[in-house]
């Protein structure tokens, strides 16, 4: 039987690691290889890597940071930021991802998604969708968060799976960062609605909060800050989620 | 020398950089006549099955493939690689495959689809069982005659890794697969070594 997913993210700018709240007060948060490989020893499932500024500074990911990690990690990484054009996609594969998120160009360019799916395969392209709370229900937002848009995050979740996505970056914007738990109404919602996995991501706070999303249905669960400030480790998080009765790596 | 088969959309320096950490000399191949010099190949796959099936016939690939298999050089499939090996896809109907191992790859009835994540491999007699790394909506059905391992998610069971002669493919990632997974490739890179100095 698959095992749920831990996953550590780095977002990353200018070679280092940051985390901020909610898109922004970004902080410095160490060495990208470094964190990477830790976090692999204490037992996390994937690490991915988001270039948090590529979008907004018109550039793709950092190859160099990509290529130190890719060539020393033994776990899969999964890497965005930037992504404008297929051959971005080509570059960052060859820089050693295994899996490229594209979030703000597929909004743009729904047809990204289908022309790098029929050339890598849907198991290698993922959609980021972050999304907020706008009244009753959620909007999405691209380029960092920094740019509103009307539709919500179930029905364009849906559109690019369609489109040829084989996975569901999903990240609330609302709990980025805070440690408040996860929004677990907005990942049921996706959840629902889309065939392939579902990986959810912002408020990632204690390891009973990894357990309590994977049971209310992601397929795997996102952490930063709460790796990065050393409250817990991957091997914690199990250990809660083993609780739990669901299923983990050991 | 390793050969790895580099087909424009593969991740091939994941697979390099796993070859080197198991102490192994590669090169990349993009056409057939540096087939001949490698001592073992290995193809990679990050891909779609019809891109790469009609990459091996651009490049005349297809052919060197087949005639190094039949003189004995060992050669490891990974993924879509490991899935070129049988005789055609579901992913591509028209695409013919390399036909090493018999029968055909279909998509997976898997509860999602791509089959994403740490799944358990395990192999046919009394091996231990190891947890991989898969990210694939397609797979050969566990029927197939090579198959030497299978993996399971909900209602479907299918061939994880097929071995026939000299051929082994694997239907995980070995380079994303921790501690197992560079046994794996450390057990491969020392089979072509004994084969080279044999």
């Amino acid at each position: 039987m698959l095992a749920k997913r831990i996953i550590a993210c780095l977002d990353v700018r200018d070679g280092r690691v940051v985390k901020g709240r909610q898109f922004a007060a970004l902080r410095d948060a160490g060495d990208p290889v470094r964190r990477a490989l830790r976090y692999r020893d204490e037992g996390i499932d994937e690490i991915v890597v988001l270039d948090v500024s590529a979008t907004l500074e018109s550039r793709l990911a950092n190859r160099r940071t990509i290529e130190a990690i890719a060539a020393t990690l033994d776990v899969p990484l999964t890497v965005g930021g930037g992504v404008r054009a297929i051959d971005d996609v080509a570059r960052l594969l060859d820089a050693g991802a295994d899996k490229v998120a594209i979030n703000s160009a597929a909004l743009e360019r729904p047809e990204l998604l289908s022309e790098a799916a029929a050339r890598f395969g849907s198991q290698c392209i993922v959609i980021s969708v972050d999304a907020r709370r706008a009244g009753d229900g959620y909007t999405i937002a691209t380029h960092s968060a920094s740019r509103p848009h009307q539709l919500d995050p179930v029905a364009w979740s849906r559109e690019a799976v369609e489109r040829g996505a084989g996975e569901v970056l999903l990240t609330s914007i609302d709990r980025d960062g805070g440690r408040e738990g996860f929004d677990l109404t907005l990942v049921r919602a996706v959840r629902d609605a889309v065939g392939v996995p579902v990986v959810a991501s912002g408020g990632a706070s204690t390891p009973q909060s990894f357990a309590d999303v994977l049971l209310a249905g992601a397929d795997a669960a996102l952490g930063a800050s709460i790796f990065h400030d050393g409250d817990a480790t991957a091997r914690d998080v199990k250990a809660a989620c083993s609780a739990s009765g669901i299923v983990v790596r050991p | 020398m390793i050969g790895i088969v580099a087909l424009g959309a593969a991740n091939r320096r994941s697979i390099e950089a796993a070859l080197a950490r198991a102490g192994a000399a590669t090169r990349f191949i993009e056409k057939p006549s540096e087939v001949g010099p490698c001592d073992a190949l290995v193809l990679p796959g990050v891909a779609n099955f019809g891109y790469v099936a009609e990459e091996l016939d651009r490049t005349g690939l297809r052919p060197a493939l087949i005639e190094a298999i039949r003189f004995g050089i060992p050669l490891l499939g990974i993924c879509v690689g490991f899935q070129l090996l049988f005789e055609g896809s579901d992913e591509a109907p028209r695409a013919r495959g390399l036909g090493i191992f018999a029968g055909t790859v279909r998509r997976l009835r898997t509860p999602r689809v791509p089959h994403m994540g740490w799944n358990l491999v395990e192999p046919r007699g009394d091996l231990a069982r190891s947890w991989a790394y898969f990210a694939n909506a397609f797979a050969p059905d566990a029927s197939v005659p090579d198959a030497i391992a299978t993996t399971q998610d909900g209602d479907d069971t299918f061939a994880s890794a097929a071995m026939r002669g000299n051929v082994l493919g694997l239907q995980f990632h070995p380079e994303r697969s921790g501690a197992y997974g560079a046994a794996l490739i450390a057990s491969f890179v020392q089979s072509t070594a004994i084969t080279y100095a044999g």
